[in-house]
């Protein structure tokens, strides 16, 4: 651990964290984690998806409230009770999903909450334009103040961003992941306003797991794995490889399925799927990607945020408008699904990655939710009967296992994991057999993860094709025969089960 | 059934909400039975009630058609509109299929009012088809899409009136009479607008309920996305949803001309369009879709009907002035008291900060002129101070909560 001996020279430190856990229902995000960073320097923060990162970088803008350990910031202990107290200390953070008002202008944006006024007390446009302009034109920043910031490229409103953060005279910037969805030519531009701004003293907190940039430009790295700290190194005393190792280096929990399972049919075959994305300067969000499934296997699909993972689902499930090219077979038919519907027809069911936006119905029961996609079974005489209703949701609450006090309380009672029961239960009720499952242990407690693993894998067994993505490698090396790797829309890699390691997989996702 | 039966938890038959409204609807007879100088509950029970079930009726039955749209997660602000142009096409048809007789004021024939009372149905159709693909393929927020129509399907009613005369009697007229025996003899028996709206209302009680359809309404409400990606056909369910608050107000279109023996586009349930959504948001549903009961909509259009006839009973003269106000005071209750829970537990201020401070006179002055013009000054000012104390001292009294509930 890196944790300074108290009292000794913290008056360098920008940021002394001590011990700082944090807890969310179910999960320990951050397990006494102490970091300290030094003034001026470029701090590099590593970690897999779910490993603390932006959990700690939220309490250090003063989103969150730690549950227990101190913060400093400057040798000062600090509480911070939300964004403003965090920002008058002078730590601005870009986070990963930008916060600009669309339809203001760009000066706006950056003066947002803090409007320059001239003597009359009203807005003083030109004195922000002006200033933003300056500020801008540091960033290298190509755009006009007065530029509605909703019509910016992603790479400009990230440097919006960072001309607002500036414009606070923030002494510490954090970071979150910030070239994630930028091209190559925008990250070099970052890179070097990155740059430019350290030598001008401010101190940086850097979160990427982008291996390449993180080695060349950070000064130290701290490593996160499961909320906790594993350590923090200067640059030139590690490898890109050694901190991959720390990164996903745990034993890999509970249970694995040596159990090989017998494969059937070939159900689903997709060849050459491109998805275009015209307003991004990429074009696409899939390019040329194959796969095929068989009856009773799991494939799994691994890759970072953006990389594609919850759009090849969607496509499959006729999601958005089939603006797509390629060739899709169900069975050996080819299929171009227009709506969720005709999926659902065709023996397709999906999971979908956000449970409360996109699953649940919080005004219909445990029983509504379940039954909704077969409510033709639950009628007697034209009408719905409460009685068939129950009758029917029994099996996929029996099934799912669903901890329910009544098949009528209120789904917004249930914890995350039985939620997402009720949800895979829902779909179980259509016979599907293909399942797409995006994600399907997001925000779940380990105990529940590990029934949900128990309970695909018994579907997969009964001859079910399982088509899984997941933020978490270690879920995917658990559950699938195979996994597939996408990179920013592209398959990169496909490993069996054997071949497949955390560390083979997150080279090919990050392209390192 | 699922929550469709009982959003909020306990009760026999009702939630607890809307058992709370049926007591309000009592207590607000007996007061008016006791207030009422002239008596009117005691000495003309029939009379009261059979103005009581006409208004109620007339309301509710496309109060019930707004509660769908609601529970759908849409809104539909048209269907004052929508009854101008019901009133209007029902004449027009009968104008134009009997003209000798609608002008010699002779009875036309029942095939010729069926022809009119069909077209008015039909063009609730069409209006509900209208909005549908405004809001689905044009992608208009239902609430624009519906202002639209509010403004101009009366004015299409309007021209559809003149230029109906203009074209089959030697004057034209922005109004159509009507005085066919059927129309008089639905005027003269208020049982059948009572009995429409009570059948209809169990129709989408059961609609709602007991129906697949129904649950897929209450799914499109409460999680739009969520209802498309499992495979309901949304944009189907909102056509019927649309269709269903157009229809609804297309039928008490006919209502509206046989009370009134005229169609009158210009003025005919002009603003009648918020009063039934009131009436639906008093009786439980949620403007945010997916919440909301047959029952509680009956109810709050019960509630809402007996206020107001509580209120014309007491003030006497001119008490139509007050109709609006008393509808806006009734839904601002209403919704105040379904979350009384919340500001009970202490996380949220009725009077917070200098907004609240300056909400308290605005109130009082509001009581105080209210009382001044209806009962005379020397009440209002006293209403007004008694209101100002009142409000004060609530402020008052949470301000002390909430410094005590800070942590030191």
């Amino acid at each position: 651990m890196t944790a300074a001996p108290a009292g000794s020279g913290t008056a360098d430190l920008a940021i002394a964290m001590r011990s700082i856990t944090k807890r969310f229902p179910g999960v320990v995000a951050l397990d006494g984690v102490s970091l300290d960073v030094r003034r001026g320097e470029l701090h590099a923060i590593c970690g897999e998806n779910g490993a603390g990162k932006s959990t700690l970088m939220k309490i250090l803008s003063g989103v969150y409230r730690p549950d227990a350990g101190a913060l400093e910031i400057h040798g000062q202990p600090v509480r911070f009770t939300g964004t403003r107290d965090a920002e008058r200390a002078g730590v601005a953070i870009i986070h990963q999903e930008l916060n600009l008002v669309e339809d203001l202008s760009v000066a706006a944006n950056v003066f947002l909450g803090r409007e320059r006024r001239t003597a009359l007390g009203l807005v003083d446009d030109r004195a922000m334009e002006t200033e933003t302009a300056r500020l801008l034109e540091m960033l290298e920043c190509r755009v006009a103040p007065r530029t509605r910031a909703g019509s910016l490229r992603v790479g400009d409103q990230q440097l919006v961003e960072i001309a607002k953060a500036l414009s606070l005279d923030a002494s510490i910037l954090v970071m979150d992941e910030p070239t994630s969805a930028l091209t190559e030519a925008e990250s070099a531009r970052l890179e070097r306003t990155v740059c430019r701004l350290r030598d001008r003293g401010t101190t940086i907190l850097y979160i990427s797991h982008k291996m390449d940039e993180v080695f060349r430009l950070a000064d130290r790295i701290t490593v996160l794995r499961d909320g906790r700290h594993v350590r923090t190194v200067d640059r030139g005393a590690t490898t890109p490889k050694e901190v991959t190792c720390w990164m996903v280096g745990r034993e890999i929990a509970g249970q694995v399925f040596h159990e090989p399972r017998p494969h059937g049919d070939t159900l689903l075959e997709i060849h050459r799927l491109t998805l275009p994305w015209p307003e991004h300067p990429r074009g696409y969000r899939l390019a040329d990607v194959s796969l095929d499934l068989h009856a009773g296997e799991i494939v799994g699909v691994a890759g970072l945020m953006g990389a594609g993972r919850t759009e090849l689902l969607e496509t499959i499930f006729g999601v958005s408008p089939p603006t797509w090219a390629g060739e899709i077979l169900l069975a050996g038919r080819p299929v171009r699904f227009t709506h969720p519907r005709e999926a659902c027809d065709a023996g397709i069911a999906m999971v979908t990655e956000d449970r409360k936006r996109l699953g649940l119905f919080p005004d219909l029961d445990v029983a509504g939710n379940i039954s909704l996609c077969s409510l033709h079974e639950a009628l007697r005489g034209g009408l719905l009967s409460r009685s068939r209703e129950e009758a029917l949701v029994a099996g996929p609450l029996r099934d799912t296992g669903v901890k329910t006090p009544s098949p009528h309380a209120s789904i917004m009672g249930l914890s995350g994991g039985n939620q997402q029961k009720c949800v895979i239960g829902r779909w179980l009720l259509t016979e599907p057999r293909i399942l797409l499952l995006d994600d399907p242990t997001r925000g779940i407690d380990v105990g529940a993860k590990a029934e949900l693993y128990q309970l695909i894998d018994r579907l997969c067994r009964q001859g079910m094709a399982v088509l899984l993505t997941s933020s978490e490698l270690p879920e995917l090396l658990t559950l699938s025969d195979r996994i597939l790797v996408l990179a920013e829309g592209r398959l990169t890699a496909e490993f069996t089960r054997a071949e497949a390691t955390e560390h083979r997989i997150l080279e090919a996702a990050t392209g390192s | 059934m699922a929550a469709a039966d009982s959003p909020t938890p306990g009760g026999f038959l009702l939630n607890r909400s809307e058992w709370a409204l049926l007591g309000a609807i009592v207590v607000a007879v007996v007061l008016t039975a006791l207030v009422d100088a002239n008596h009117s509950y005691w000495f003309q029970p029939l009379a009261s009630l059979r103005d009581i079930a006409r208004s109620t009726a007339m309301l509710g039955i496309f109060a019930l058609g707004a509660a769908v749209v609601i529970i759908a997660g849409g809104i539909d602000l048209s269907a004052g509109s929508m009854i101008a142009l019901s009133t209007t096409v029902c004449a027009a048809t009968m104008l134009a299929l009997a003209p000798t007789e609608m002008v010699g004021f002779k009875p036309v024939g029942g095939a010729v009012v069926a022809a009119g009372c069909l077209a008015s149905l039909l063009a609730g159709f069409l209006v509900g088809t209208l909005h549908t693909w405004l809001i689905t393929a044009v992608r208009l927020p239902p609430f624009i899409a519906t202002l639209a129509t509010l403004v101009g399907l009366r004015s299409l009613a309007r021209a559809l009136a003149t230029s109906t005369t203009a074209a089959l009697l030697p004057t034209k007229n922005s109004q159509i009479n009507v005085y066919d025996p059927a129309f008089k003899f639905v005027r003269d028996n208020v049982w059948i607008p009572v009995a429409v709206f009570g059948l209809l209302a169990f129709v989408t009680w059961l609609l709602l309920t007991r129906t697949v359809l129904g649950r897929h309404v209450h799914a499109l409400g409460g999680n739009e996305q969520a209802a498309r990606l499992a495979g309901i056909r949304t944009d189907n369910v909102k056509w019927f949803a649309y269709c269903y608050g157009a229809m609804t107000a297309a039928l008490a279109g006919l209502f509206y001309v046989a009370n009134e023996s005229v169609a009158a586009p210009a003025i005919q349930a002009r603003g009648h369009e918020l009063n039934a959504i009131a009436a639906a948001v008093v009786g439980g549903c949620s403007l945010a879709g997916g919440v909301g009961t047959v029952p509680g909509t009956v109810l709050g259009t019960v509630f809402l009907r007996v206020v107001i006839d509580a209120v014309a009973k007491v003030i006497k003269t001119e008490a139509e002035i007050y109709e609006g106000l008393i509808v806006g005071v009734v839904v601002v209750l209403a919704v105040t008291f379904s979350q009384v829970g919340q500001f009970a537990k202490g996380g949220r201020r009725i009077f917070p900060g200098l907004l609240g401070l300056c909400a308290v006179p605005v109130l009082a002055l509001l009581v105080g002129s209210v009382v001044a013009m209806t009962a005379g000054p020397r009440a209002g000012i006293a209403a007004g101070l008694a209101t100002l104390a009142l409000l004060a001292a609530v402020r008052f009294w949470e301000g002390r909560q909430t410094a005590a509930a800070r942590p030191v």
